[in-house]
């Protein structure tokens, strides 16, 4: 019992969850509204760049790239350049005015563009649903390292990881949230960093474990115990660096590249992001910092991914190892790496990292969504004279409700890449909520009905081709659909607002409000 | 700091006919049109680099997959080291000249602390 308590893996996650509980612990008094939905607006840039980082650098991120990378080869770290467009993308067109405007959720933004509660509601609705299909994929990265190296069932791994979620958002609010992102996204650069080192301290350099990967093609050695259909595991190190390996078309890679480009701008749990900091120049540094260190995120992630082929491949890692490389999956590449490069503590270290990633992820997006939840659903249309106390309250029940909601979830998406399902939230948030922010912000002639039908035909349009590809016309039939859908969602704005062309009457108001350099600084 | 979120009230609002709208503040549409104009010209050379990639990768594999430093090819070499560090620096500009239009606004118009209030105006 003492030896389990006292292994690396076990005492890193337990140093993680504590540091977890403390920050929350610290950060419970949540006073009002602000405090609880936007952490009081009072985070610096630096605070506020970590926990974008914390957010935007998920599981898909620290486990799902390198598995990407691991399996797919090029395919695979084609999606970390993808990855990176967004939030660069947000930074130029969206952060600064977003934080200009100031509100509590995303939805906010609709219910004072349009002065609508239909577009607020059906902006609830869009929220929800990339939520909902952001925050499977995390519960499914934790339940399979919780699985994987604790030996507990999936099921439990769901449930553990809710019940982390309702104690560390439910009582730290996004005060708590924050910093524990903060916190988190330097646990797991830390995490990468040394990996880096360690692989490249021990020869594993980049040219040459490419080298060793493209050469090698037919069956690797020895690896016939851990498949499930007993032969040794095939590759082809020539497919495997080239591309059409995953991607079969070029559309097929121009697909992937706008649904994830534009995705970022569309996350809810990122855009909210945008309203904690103190001022819209806070926003745009906070931007600028979250985006380097993505960069570096991403490039780390497929260099690892790829060194985890590497070791694989020259089949000198030890059986465990080499089990885990196997029976895995691509998702549990990482930490099968680190136990190769560095033993128990290097894994231990990833393990709590991982955790990180979800438990930072996750929490974005239970507050963006106990928002919509609580502010935008409860708020507005049952109980509107709430008072501030009833709103902190009101978000708390949202996030138990949303536990079960997203625990069912997670239980549906057990054998899933969670990179790829993160791209189809992705899909779905480039489809949607992007075009609503870019011409909201930038296009006045935008009208509530336009809003409406873009967010409608881009949230039927991607989940059509998401979930029913079997009745899709094979010419419109994409691996990630963004080239049919993120248009689909354009045209449907553009479209019936010029047709409607009732906009508000304060629209000049609100682009003064947005747009407005003298209040930048303030 | 900026003003406080207010819950808008949610009286119907009126609607008007574009064309019966009055015109946008020259200031402000002067700020929008920098805004963009900048935001456009650096969205258009990112991504003319980003979609050069797969059109490199298809059209031109011989150069694409070339080996440019021991196994790694051309291509690897821009999609995962340039296109990262191209991210930033996309971003680095914006914000550089961003900051640079903001200092001539605030040189012309100087900041008082009375006028906080006025600026930061919920709309509702």
């Amino acid at each position: 019992m003492l030896e389990t308590l006292l292994s690396p893996k076990m005492l890193l996650t337990i140093i993680l969850m504590g540091t977890i509980v403390y920050i929350t612990y610290l950060t419970k008094k949540n006073e009002n509204a602000s405090d609880f939905f936007v952490g009081g607006r009072g985070f610096g840039w630096f605070t506020n760049g970590s926990a974008i980082g914390g957010d935007y650098l998920s599981a898909a991120t620290f486990l799902g790239i390198a598995g990407l990378t691991f399996q797919l080869g090029y395919d695979g770290a084609y999606y970390a350049l993808c990855f990176s467009i967004g939030l660069t993308l947000l930074a130029i067109f969206v952060a600064g005015p977003l934080r200009r405007f100031g509100a509590y959720t995303v939805a906010d933004f609709l219910g004072y563009r349009f002065h609508s509660k239909r577009a607020r509601l059906v902006a609830v609705l869009v929220v929800f649903s990339i939520s909902g299909f952001y925050a499977a994929p995390q519960l499914l990265g934790a339940a399979q390292i919780l699985s994987m190296f604790f030996g507990t069932s999936y099921e439990f791994g769901i449930i553990f990881t809710c019940a982390v979620m309702i104690f560390y958002v439910g009582v730290g609010g996004m005060k708590g949230t924050t910093i524990n992102q903060a916190l988190e996204l330097w646990i797991r650069l830390a995490a990468f960093v040394i990996m880096a080192v360690v692989a490249i301290y021990g020869g594993l350099h980049y040219d040459k474990v490419l080298d060793g990967i493209n050469s090698v093609t037919g069956p690797i050695a020895d690896t016939s115990p851990y498949a499930l259909d007993g032969k040794d595991v095939e590759v082809d190190g020539e497919a495997w660096s080239g591309t059409g390996f995953y991607f079969p078309t070029f559309w097929d890679t121009i697909s992937i590249t706008i649904a994830l480009a534009l995705g970022t701008i569309g996350l809810p749990h990122i855009l909210l992001r945008f309203y904690t900091n103190p001022s819209a120049k806070a926003a745009r540094k906070s931007a600028l910092m979250a985006i380097g260190i993505a960069s570096v995120f991403f490039l780390f992630a497929v260099y690892l991914g790829t060194v985890g082929r590497g070791i694989f491949i020259s089949g000198e890692a030890s059986d465990q190892v080499m089990s885990d490389m196997v029976t895995g999956g691509n998702n549990m590449v990482i930490p099968s790496t680190a136990q190769a490069l560095g033993g128990e503590w290097l894994l231990g270290l990833v393990i709590a990292g991982a955790f990180a990633a979800v438990f930072s992820n996750l929490s974005g997006l239970f507050i963006a969504s106990s928002g919509a939840l609580a502010h935008d659903l409860y708020g507005t249309f049952i109980k509107k004279d709430m008072t501030e106390k009833q709103r902190v309250m009101a978000g708390k029940v949202a996030i138990l409700v949303l536990a079960v909601v997203y625990g069912a979830l997670g239980l549906l998406v057990k054998d899933a890449s969670i990179g790829h399902l993160v791209a189809l939230a992705f899909t779905v948030a480039a489809s949607t909520f992007a075009p609503i922010f870019i011409l909201g912000i930038w296009w006045r002639r935008m009208t509530e009905k336009g809003a409406i039908a873009g967010l409608l035909v881009g949230l039927i349009v991607s989940m059509w081709m998401i979930f029913l590809p079997g009745t899709v016309p094979d010419f419109l039939t994409f691996k990630v659909p963004g080239i049919v859908t993120v248009p689909a969602g354009f045209l449907a704005v553009i479209i019936v607002s010029l047709i409607d062309r009732r906009v508000p009457a304060d629209v000049n108001d609100f682009m003064k409000k947005v747009h407005s350099k003298e209040a930048e600084s303030i | 700091m900026a003003a406080e979120y207010q819950d808008y009230d949610y009286v119907e609002a009126s609607t008007v006919k574009f064309d019966d709208l009055p015109p946008l503040d020259p200031q402000i549409k002067e700020n929008m049109r920098g805004e963009l104009t900048t935001g456009l010209i650096l969205t258009a050379i990112y991504f003319t680099f980003i979609f050069s990639i797969p059109v490199l990768n298809w059209y031109f594999p011989e150069i694409a997959f070339k080996p440019i430093w021991g196994g790694m090819s051309l291509t690897w070499f821009l999609t995962t080291f340039v296109t990262m560090a191209m991210a930033f620096i996309i971003a680095l500009i914006h914000t550089v000249l961003y900051e640079r239009r903001l200092k001539n606004v605030e040189k012309l118009q100087p900041v008082k602390e009375d006028d906080e209030d006025a600026r930061n105006v919920t709309i509702s």
